[in-house]
């Protein structure tokens, strides 16, 4: 019996339509091992960012059972769900969700003195983040002075400063160029390296990859669940790469 | 939480108007409210400074020698003896009484007919000596006091100077001429005309005479002073209960209160202060709605990353609550600070009013106002906006509509045109909102209709006949008072109705700001940008009809309830028919005026700014 | 090209014209860029290998015409032709006649087929953006791993919208 992180049963959230109930997930099961990186793609409307609020608490399942860290979750109230949110799961958005109001260290902080830590505690910890994610010389800015992919890589700080359970990210390179999406990849996969369990939202295939395993949406269930190592030796992928240049 | 402060100043910064506006609306509110408690007690000082150079009495007591059938016969009999002694004895008995240190009296009162600077009125007689007594000597304002001579008296300054008598002319007291030796003034009674009838001192000698040729003897007063003034009030408690109610029993605190003689400016600044009240929860309502929606985004973040619902609410009410923290401040002290001036009219007060120290109750009525009138306005939209699922809040534009109403798709049918029902549904779908705003108008009209039935009403009493001499004399002296007391309440008119057009404009801006993004898409479907202003404006314009009629039924309503309540002369709401139809008119186009500046601006605006994604 | 003809005669035998009307057909406007030479020459190189086997069959009222028949071995070529998840250069044209194929001979199932494909490009994919994360950003080799990754989210996104076709054409 492994620990599992995440855990879905029967996760199901209905909305009723114009008379037809509109089933938005359907009956989901799926689990996030520690130390994971799972993704979950699928077509647009295939239920992926319900499932990714329903397994942040930021919506209620009409049925079925979540459980984070071996607590089962999905009864909490809001308040219950807030104060977890805090300490186990980090959000990173596509609208990337800054307060608007607050610089980026603040923003960073927020979390850590959420659940208490002193205001210097919390400052140091936001500034480690931000240095580590490449953003350390914007920290006393505010967020309309950062371009896209500064804005989530302070996100992504934010998402990590209490060490959370887990990370959960909805289309997370939506907004972003190329280019930025190649750096936020690049951190993704490093934070993944150093033991975070994540779960990645997205119709975007390279984000996708960056995972360990892939689910497969489809209309609210999960078709298909595989993991993505296990490729071509070091070599032989150069050689495919090499020899793919005309 | 010092994080909750933080955002709440930062969310300030953001749009400092808008907490201008409410500061504002709440600085009138608690300064209306706190000059209406505080004028209540500008004649303290003066009356103080008084009560303390007659020696003035601790307790005062008063009992009657008729019996209460006698006392409402049309002419009053002369009292059976045994009554009057009973009544003697009853103040003999208080005198004797432990704690008493300092007595004065009894002193004998006689009702007579008299003839004063012309003008006929029933007067008291009040018989004391020439001595200064050890409790209460009245205060000598002109002439000097009473000597033992036969037919002198002393008359009671506000009627000396009311009616114009000086040291030296004669005065007509149950057929006997009386030379008038000056006038004096004393807590022990109110001065003319608060207090009615007149009253006149005079010696033995000369009430003998009167008693001969016609005075009837009322009964005597007395004055006492105890060890301590502090025990006045527990003294009259233990014997209140068994004393005659044809007599009367009195602290001096109570004394002292009955003397201020301010009533028609507090029931006029209560008036003002409570409609004015009801607009701040209006238009807090509605500033906090609009709030929300631009906020929302910003709260969906915070309870992403685990900010629980309440604390989001925090974040919002801390910056309000500030608001009207310090809106009590500046209540308390301006409210304080301009009693002085109301009133200085006032014929009755003793001297110049001023301003009373700040004392507890006003202070915690003034916060408390402003705090309800917050928290009432704004409680409800701030819940609704936090507890909005994080989901929908962070994807936020405009709120969703609800289902189209029936009423509107039943217009639809009627055949009326297009625009006008676009307006109706778009009014529809934020009740609260057109709520809001029709109650905010609506007060602002009931306050016009009470000011213009009080200044009505007024002005026909004034032409009216007089009872007789007495009443016109009065009636001339109240004038002034009469008139400053129209004239707040015209002030507190015109100030309502400028914040209600304010509040007004507030809501026809949000709504212009809704509206935008759903009049670029018909525009880009081709309705023309006067099509979508017409609909803008009736949109708003339902509302605005909607406080009109309600509030003239209101403004007559309230007028009955208050104004008749308390002046007992003043008619019921007698304003011709025209008035209403005046009204009913000219407030919806001054409120077309207001709303005209950010409907143009809608019309205005290109259509490709609101479609784009933000 | 060889291989699309060899599962198409699989189906059912054929002479080179209806061969080509079959091409057309599976490509579309694009299959007009096929010219006959090049099927015939192509036909005769398939029989030089085993792959196809050809009679002549003698018709009534026009000349003998050349039919072409698929081999046993050629059987298995198409078998492990569909099978083969390798990606080619220009994937389009070529994929999409595999899928064809397989619907038309019912070898495979095209979904099944368009999900393996998926997941190897997703394999490969990973495997190349490690490798440009292994190295420091400002590597050359980064370069061209960035552009291999850009056609492999090409590809896959192609391959999504092929599922989506294929699925409503799949019978209920």
């Amino acid at each position: 019996m492994t620990n599992f992180v995440l855990q879905a049963k029967g996760l199901s959230r209905h909305y009723p339509g114009d008379g037809v109930p509109v089933r938005a997930v359907d009956t989901v099961d799926m689990a996030v091992e520690t130390g994971e990186a799972v993704s979950v793609m699928g077509p647009s409307g295939c239920g992926k960012s319900t499932l990714l609020h329903l397994l942040g608490g930021l919506e209620r399942p009409t049925s079925g059972e979540v459980w984070l860290g071996g607590q089962r979750v999905d009864r909490l109230s809001e308040t219950g769900w807030a104060r977890l949110r805090r300490r186990s799961v980090g959000f990173v958005f596509q609208a990337f969700h800054l307060v608007d109001e607050l610089s980026a260290v603040e923003n960073v902080e927020l979390p850590a003195l959420l659940i208490g830590a002193s205001r210097k505690a919390a400052r140091g910890r936001a500034l480690g983040l931000l240095e580590r994610l490449g953003v350390a010389g914007r920290a006393g800015h505010l967020p309309d002075r950062l371009s896209g992919g500064e804005r989530q890589r302070v996100a992504l700080a934010r998402a990590l400063v209490n060490e959370p359970l887990l990370v959960l990210a909805d289309e997370p390179t939506g907004n972003l160029d190329s280019g930025a999406t190649a750096q936020i990849l690049r951190l993704f996969a490093g934070v993944h390296e150093a033991g975070q369990t994540l779960l990645l939202v997205t119709h975007d295939p390279r984000v996708a990859a960056t995972a360990d395993r892939l689910l497969t949406m489809r209309d609210g269930s999960i078709v298909e669940d595989v993991r993505l190592e296990g490729g071509l030796s070091r070599q032989a992928l150069l050689a495919q790469v090499a020899g793919w240049e005309p | 939480m010092s994080m909750i402060v933080r955002l709440a100043w930062r969310n300030v910064r953001r749009r400092p108007a808008q907490a201008a506006l409410l500061l504002l609306m709440l600085c009138l509110s608690t300064t209306l409210v706190s000059l209406g408690l505080a004028i209540n007690e500008t004649g303290r000082e003066p009356w103080n400074r008084l009560h303390n150079s007659v020696n003035g009495f601790h307790v005062q007591a008063y009992a009657a020698y008729h019996t209460r059938e006698q006392l409402e016969l049309p002419r009053l009999p002369q009292p059976d003896p045994a009554n009057a002694a009973s009544a003697d004895d009853q103040l003999a008995e208080l005198a004797a009484q432990p704690g008493v240190v300092a007595v004065g009296g009894p002193w004998p009162i006689l009702f007579a007919e008299g003839r004063v600077g012309g003008v006929a009125l029933p007067i008291w007689v009040r018989v004391l000596d020439s001595q200064p007594a050890a409790v209460g000597r009245p205060l000598v304002i002109s002439g000097r006091w009473l000597d033992d001579g036969d037919g002198v008296v002393v008359l009671e300054d506000g009627l000396a100077s009311l009616l114009n008598v000086a040291p030296g002319d004669e005065v007509t007291l149950a057929g006997q001429r009386l030379r008038v030796r000056g006038s004096a003034m004393t807590t022990s009674i109110r001065r003319y005309p608060g207090e009615f009838p007149a009253t006149i001192w005079t010696n033995r000698a000369t009430a003998a005479h009167l008693r001969a040729s016609g005075a009837v003897p009322l009964g005597a007063a007395l004055e006492l002073r105890l060890a301590r003034p502090e025990d006045a009030a527990a003294f009259v408690a233990a014997r209140a209960p068994t004393y005659p109610d044809t007599g009367s029993l009195m602290a001096w605190e109570r004394a002292r209160s009955r003397a201020n003689g301010m009533e028609p400016y507090t029931l006029v600044l209560g008036i003002i202060a409570t409609l004015l009240a009801g607009l701040t929860v209006a238009t807090a309502a509605v500033l906090v709605t609009g709030r929300m929606a631009a906020q929302s985004r910003q709260i969906g973040a915070l309870k992403a990353i685990g900010v629980t619902p309440r604390q989001a609410l925090a974040v919002v009410l801390v910056e309000y609550l500030a608001v009207a923290t310090v809106a009590g401040a500046i209540g308390i002290i301006s409210g304080t600070l301009l009693s002085p001036l109301i009133g200085r009219e006032s014929p009755i007060l003793y001297g110049a009013p001023a301003a009373p120290p700040i004392t507890w109750p006003r202070a915690v009525t003034a916060f408390a106002v402003a705090m309800a009138v917050v928290v009432v306005g704004s409680v409800h939209p701030a819940l609704r906006g936090v507890r909005q699922s994080t989901v929908r809040a962070l994807a936020s534009g405009a709120r969703p509509p609800r289902r189209a109403s029936r009423a509107a798709r039943f217009a639809a049918i009627a055949g009326i045109p297009l625009p006008v029902v676009l307006g109706l549904r778009s009014a529809m779908r934020r009740p609260g909102r057109t709520l809001a705003n029709a109650i905010g108008l609506a007060l602002g009209v009931a306050m016009v209709i009470v000011g213009l039935g009080a200044s009505k009403a007024t002005r026909d009493f004034l032409a009216s006949q007089a009872m007789d001499e007495e009443e016109a004399v009065v009636r001339a002296a109240n004038a002034m008072l009469i008139d400053q007391a129209v004239a707040i309440l015209f002030i507190g008119a015109g100030l309502l109705v400028a914040l209600a057009a304010v509040n007004a404009m507030i809501v026809a801006i949000f709504a212009a700001r809704d509206a935008a993004r759903n009049h670029a898409i018909l525009r880009a479907v081709g309705a023309t940008p006067r099509q979508t202003v017409i609909s803008f404006v009736v949109a708003q314009l339902g509302a605005g009809l909607l406080g009109c009629a309600v509030g003239i039924p209101l403004g007559v309503l309230l007028y009955n309830s208050t104004v008749t309540g308390s002046a007992k002369d003043l008619p019921t709401m007698a304003l011709p028919a025209l008035t209403y139809v005046v009204v009913g008119l000219a407030v919806p186009l001054l409120y077309l005026m207001a709303i005209i500046v950010p409907a143009a601006r809608l019309a205005r605006r290109p259509a490709a700014g609101a479609l784009t994604y933000e | 090209m060889r291989e699309a003809m060899l599962a198409l005669l699989a189906k059912e035998p054929a002479h080179g014209y209806e061969l080509r009307q079959r091409l057309t057909r599976a490509l579309g406007p694009i299959g007009e860029v096929l010219n006959p030479g090049q099927i015939y020459i192509t036909l005769s190189r398939l029989e030089k290998a085993g792959l196809v086997r050809s009679d002549q069959v003698a018709q009534a009222a026009a000349p003998d015409k050349k039919v072409y028949e698929v081999t046993p071995q050629g059987r298995e070529q198409v078998a492990s032709w569909l099978l083969d998840v390798s990606w080619p250069k220009v994937a389009p044209a070529e994929f999409h006649l595999k899928l064809v194929a397989a619907a038309v001979t019912g070898l495979a199932d095209p979904i099944a087929l368009i999900d393996a494909q998926r997941r190897d490009l997703l394999r490969r994919l990973r495997d190349v953006q490690r490798l440009a994360q292994a190295a420091p950003s400002d590597d050359d080799a980064v370069l061209i791993l960035e552009g291999t990754a850009l056609r492999l989210q090409a590809d896959v996104r192609w391959l999504e919208a092929c599922e989506r076709r294929w699925t409503t054409r799949r019978p209920q």
